[in-house]
């Protein structure tokens, strides 16, 4: 049995997720009424925020914190990954 | 970390990782295939922008966002489970768990209004290549959400410190892949 996270760091962790899943949907301008193309910078904020996201659920509520430095750089390293192909296939899409 | 310190001593590579070392199998092996999915997914938008972009219309992000949530708290529900059990507080750990199901349940009953909505509107999967990703990926996802609420079952039954562990790492791992679907199919426009 690892060292688990505990009630408070867990409870800050959840409220992080929380308020950068809201920072991604303000980004994402879900209140226009007109559907447009978002802004670059936009684009990479809920990027930014999803890569974070990701991160804090792999230490805190998965407690990857606990393992070796190898591990916790594949797994965050898959996550990058996945952001680059989501990030690059979107630009893609833009710039054609 | 010495080898005494290992969580998990005996299972080679994996002993270093905390909880049951299987589970930590199937979270990589699970999230290389939705990373393979979604590599095809970016790369036939490049493709089909036009359609991609006027599918992406239809869909209701303010209720992606909402069960965003849902399955954010849920996953601190069963996080709260396992230190509750850790603790041999067994009746709390159940509550938890239980909330946590709920939640589970609250999501699958919000995804079904939108596989509703869009079904009584004539979108189906076979509508277009955007529509056949979504309802692809969302279902397959959708899969993982019973899959994980019939493991949080089973160990609110069987509960030991273990089996939540192991349950609650598979219900990390499906708020993970909802974590990379969201922006992906609904915000990125």
């Amino acid at each position: 049995m690892t060292a688990l996270p505990g009630t408070r760091r867990l409870l800050i962790t959840w409220a992080t997720l929380m308020g950068l899943t809201v920072v991604s949907m303000v980004s994402a301008r879900l209140n226009q009424d007109d559907w447009q193309a978002l802004p670059l910078w936009s684009a990479a904020l809920v990027i930014l925020a999803t890569g974070f996201k990701a991160q804090r659920l792999l230490m805190v509520y998965l407690n990857l914190r606990a393992a070796t430095p190898a591990w916790k750089g594949t797994f965050v390293g898959l996550v990058v990954l996945t952001l680059a192909l989501i990030a690059g296939g979107y630009l893609a899409a833009r710039l054609t | 970390m010495t080898p005494r310190a290992l969580p998990n001593p005996g299972w080679g590579p994996l002993s270093a990782l905390p909880g049951n070392p299987l589970m930590w199998v199937l979270i990589l092996s699970e999230m290389l295939v939705f990373s393979a999915f979604f590599a095809l997914y970016a790369w036939q938008r490049a493709s089909e922008t036009a359609i991609f972009n006027a599918s992406q219309q239809q869909l209701e992000p303010l209720m992606g966002g909402l069960n965003t949530l849902v399955l954010l708290t849920s996953g601190l529900c069963v996080a709260l489970a396992v230190e509750a059990v850790s603790a041999d507080r067994i009746p709390r750990a159940r509550r938890w768990l239980g909330g946590a199901m709920a939640l589970g349940m609250l999501f699958g009953g919000i995804k079904i209004i939108e596989y509703a909505d869009k079904f009584a509107v004539g979108i189906t999967p076979e509508t277009n290549t955007f529509f056949g990703f979504y309802y692809g990926l969302t279902a397959f996802h959708f899969a993982h959400v019973l899959f994980g609420l019939a493991l949080l079952a089973l160990v609110t039954w069987r509960t030991s410190t273990e089996n939540v562990e192991t349950a609650a790492a598979f219900w990390h791992m499906v708020d993970l892949i909802w974590i990379l679907l969201y922006p992906l199919l609904y915000l990125l426009r």
